[in-house]
């Protein structure tokens, strides 16, 4: 055992009695002068009374850095404190990064989180839960200078705060999945039963993060110089599509500490697909051939430049080359294919606005269903002229895309032309077909 | 590392649409469902089959076409767009009514298709055959549940179909042309973790302390930074430049990493079952990236396969898409 150092213990004290002072007179100013509750009050924060109570309150709490309340909060159940530094090593993300840095959550009744309070205040820099486990002696002599065995019972009370439950126990609520672990799914032997919680303290170093990179100082000078093109040196950091999911509805408290500590906000970072951006697409005017706008998509442009690389450097004419044209020549169709695919997507009838000065047969193809309400416009598409129309101007295109210093000719332009008709297309063609079949005769 | 399994064929059902899928895929991401469940589903399907038929699925690959999460529009974050509950009866009180308590959910509407990479003495029956058998496994699929959405009715616009890969690899290129064009308009899944050692190495540029989540998270935001060029004339210029690349790049959940040890069947109380070895797990991540179909070269770079090393507590979806390039 240690040298018992006074310093120390006088100072554990001192931190102690500040702790006790802080709280009862927080609660002294809410009462009358005249309260006969007063002296209850200075009672109740009195030394060896508070501590006796805390240590007996403290079994109704836990220390956790993973939470199943989080999960759903009537899901009752295991909890478990793991040391980061002790979880196997992973190559991906999880808490075992958090190292030694990690915040413990505490979970229980939160009447008795108080006591956690406690546990965490510092003396030189250390929280006393830390003393208790390297100086036992000085926070004995601290607890109580006469009676050390009772002292020493609180203090192993209070260790037990990171104590692991004797049973393990999941719930009806929690989320519980079967993983299958050998290769015959048939065999309910070869799966496992996988009972994920919810990671609090790799959560919260999560939310910090995001928190500052919100609503930072540096994050606010930073925003305002960028408005104004001003120098910053601070890099400022956007999380697209970033989701606030709140965990414990009003009462955030009731789910664990760290979750009230981040007002029951849990952040949720953006997996979603590029779809999304097709939602503020506008239907475009002003220009004659749509074939013209995918030429300036960057993907597009960075495809048929490869393309035509590849083909200036003069390959040998056998099948890898054949196989490598057709490659990216697929890539740009595919490319094609969803831009188009895109303005396919805009309100029926927008091609018969003034504003559009698109091609007849790129209407057709780009707003298939205008058929439904316009007659004129049905006759046109169903003698289906346009699709040869499409595939000719695919080939024009490509050609000029290519065509500066390549020579392409009629026999590329050929290619291309059949290239676009394949059998994706024809369904395509044929399903637009059965479609306004099908609405014309509901009109 | 382990490798995808290797397939004879795959399994093609087109454009289903789900409604109402987890859009929370894990504690700390959302957007579209964790590729867990998608491994479940296959799974489950397997067991769905029940040995009927000479058909056994190795992998799944899946393509977004259409994406529509229940959330709210506008904001600087999204928040989940959430249902009203029923009344229920308080404990113990009879005539006192009350909705219960929020659980926030989130929801998404999709279109997707799904390949899964198959495998068994299906592939070489006759057409009849084959065709009985899909329109039988298609009909399963939309009893299930996908991601805990719903598959609507009447949603295979096209068919579904069962293809065997030539060995040539030439063929398969070809076939594959023509299997990925019909994936089109759409967006596929791919693992991308090794942009996470890269971005890593970045970081410990600037910061020596960085660790792998800070490069997680790194790549998960946007980052501007401000430079200053100087013009011909001598005046100053500031430009704010973003760090996105083209590629679509999220941070997507891989599967569980063990928090304790396998426990006994049947000592885990309120277990889904007493046979079943019991663990408890955290939700592990890592990044993927959205791919046009039309992007990819081989079968074998949109699937993915499970993979798991009870030794060290690792359940994990694996894709070989860096490795199959």
């Amino acid at each position: 055992m240690n040298q018992l150092d006074p310093e120390t213990v006088r100072g554990l004290r001192q931190v102690i009695d500040d702790f006790l002072a802080t709280r009862r007179d927080v609660k002294l100013e809410k009462l009358k002068p005249d309260d006969p509750t007063r002296e209850e009050l200075h009672a109740q924060y009195e030394l060896h009374t508070w501590l006796a109570d805390a240590a007996r309150r403290v079994g109704q709490i836990q220390a956790a850095t993973h939470t199943l309340k989080a999960i759903h909060p009537d899901a009752r159940g295991t909890n478990l404190h793991c040391q980061p530094s002790t979880l196997p090593n992973c190559e991906l993300i999880g808490s075992r990064l958090l190292g030694d840095t990690y915040c413990a959550d505490v979970i229980g009744n939160a009447a008795a989180l108080d006591v956690n309070k406690f546990l965490i205040q510092e003396y030189q820099g250390k929280p006393l839960l830390a003393w208790m486990r390297n100086d036992e002696g000085a926070v004995i002599a601290a607890f109580h200078a006469d009676d050390a065995e009772t002292a020493r019972q609180w203090m192993h009370a209070f260790l037990g705060l990171n104590r692991s439950p004797g049973n393990n126990a999941s719930h009806t609520l929690a989320k519980q999945l079967y993983w299958l672990v050998g290769d015959d799914p048939l065999k309910d032997a070869q799966f496992h039963l996988l009972s994920p919680l919810y990671a609090s303290s790799l959560a919260h170093s999560v939310y910090a993060t995001i928190q500052k990179h919100r609503f930072g100082e540096k994050t606010k000078a930073a925003r305002e110089a960028r408005r104004n093109t001003h120098y910053c040196e601070y890099v400022l950091h956007e999380y697209p599509n970033l989701a606030e999911q709140k965990l414990g509805g009003t009462k955030p408290q009731n789910i664990s500490q760290l979750n009230n500590e981040r007002h029951g906000v849990n952040y949720l970072l953006a997996s979603c697909p590029p779809v999304w951006r097709s939602q503020s697409l506008k239907p475009p005017y002003g220009t004659t051939s749509i074939f013209d706008r995918f030429g300036r998509n960057a993907e597009v442009r960075f495809l048929v430049r490869d393309l035509r690389t590849f083909l200036e450097s003069n390959p040998a004419p056998k099948q890898a080359t054949r196989n490598r044209r057709d490659e990216a020549l697929s890539s740009i169709l595919g490319e094609v294919r969803i831009l188009a695919e895109e303005y396919r997507t805009l309100p029926p009838g927008w091609s018969a606005d003034s504003r559009c000065r698109l091609v007849e047969a790129e209407q057709c193809w780009l707003d298939p269903k205008r058929a439904v309400q316009d007659a004129d416009f049905t006759e046109i598409w169903q003698r289906m002229a346009w699709m040869d129309e499409i595939k000719r101007r695919f080939g024009n295109w490509l050609n000029a895309m290519l065509g500066d210093t390549l020579p392409v000719g009629d026999i590329e332009h050929d290619y291309w032309a059949d290239l676009f008709d394949d059998e994706e297309w024809r369904c395509q063609v044929k399903s637009d077909l059965r479609d306004s079949k099908k609405e014309a005769k509901h009109v | 590392m382990s490798e995808c399994p290797h397939s004879d064929g795959l399994l093609i059902l087109p454009r289903l649409r789900i409604q109402n899928a987890n859009a929370i895929s894990a504690p700390m991401t959302w957007g579209f469902p964790s590729m867990t469940a998608f491994l479940g589903l296959m799974w489950a399907l397997e067991r769905a089959m029940n040995d009927k038929y000479p058909l056994l699925l190795n992998a799944v690959g899946v393509v977004c076409h259409a994406f529509e999460p229940q959330v709210s529009k506008g904001g600087f974050t999204k928040s989940f767009c959430l249902t009203r509950n029923p009344l229920r009866k308080l404990k113990n009180k009879d005539d006192e009514k009350k909705p219960p308590s929020i659980v926030e959910e989130g929801r998404v509407h999709l279109d997707v298709t799904l390949v899964f990479g198959v495998g068994g003495g299906i592939l070489t029956a006759s057409s009849e055959e084959r065709n009985g058998v899909v329109k039988h496994v298609a009909e399963l699929v939309s009893r299930m549940r996908i991601a805990g959405g719903t598959v609507l009715p009447g949603s295979f616009s096209r068919r579904p179909e069962l293809i065997a890969l030539a060995d040539d690899d030439e063929k398969r290129l070809a076939q594959f042309r023509k299997i990925r064009r019909a994936l089109l308009p759409g967006f596929c899944l791919v693992e991308r973790n090794d942009l996470l050692d890269q971005r890593l190495q970045l970081l410990h540029g600037n910061n020596s302390d960085a660790t792998r989540l800070d490069a997680w998270l790194d790549l998960s935001r946007i980052n501007w930074s401000a430079s200053i060029t100087n013009n011909d004339e001598g005046t100053e210029s500031v430009t704010w430049r973003h760090d996105r690349s083209s590629g679509w790049i999220v941070p997507i959940p891989l599967g569980y990493a063990a928090l304790t040890d396998v426990q006994e069947p049947g000592t885990v109380m309120n277990a889904r079952d007493t046979t079943t070895p019991f663990r408890f797990v955290e939700s592990v991540y890592g990044i993927g990236q959205w791919l046009g179909p039309h992007r990819l070269t081989d079968v074998r770079q949109m699937l993915w396969y499970a993979s798991s090393d009870i030794e060290s507590g690792l359940y994990r979806c694996c894709n070989d898409y860096t490795q199959a390039l």
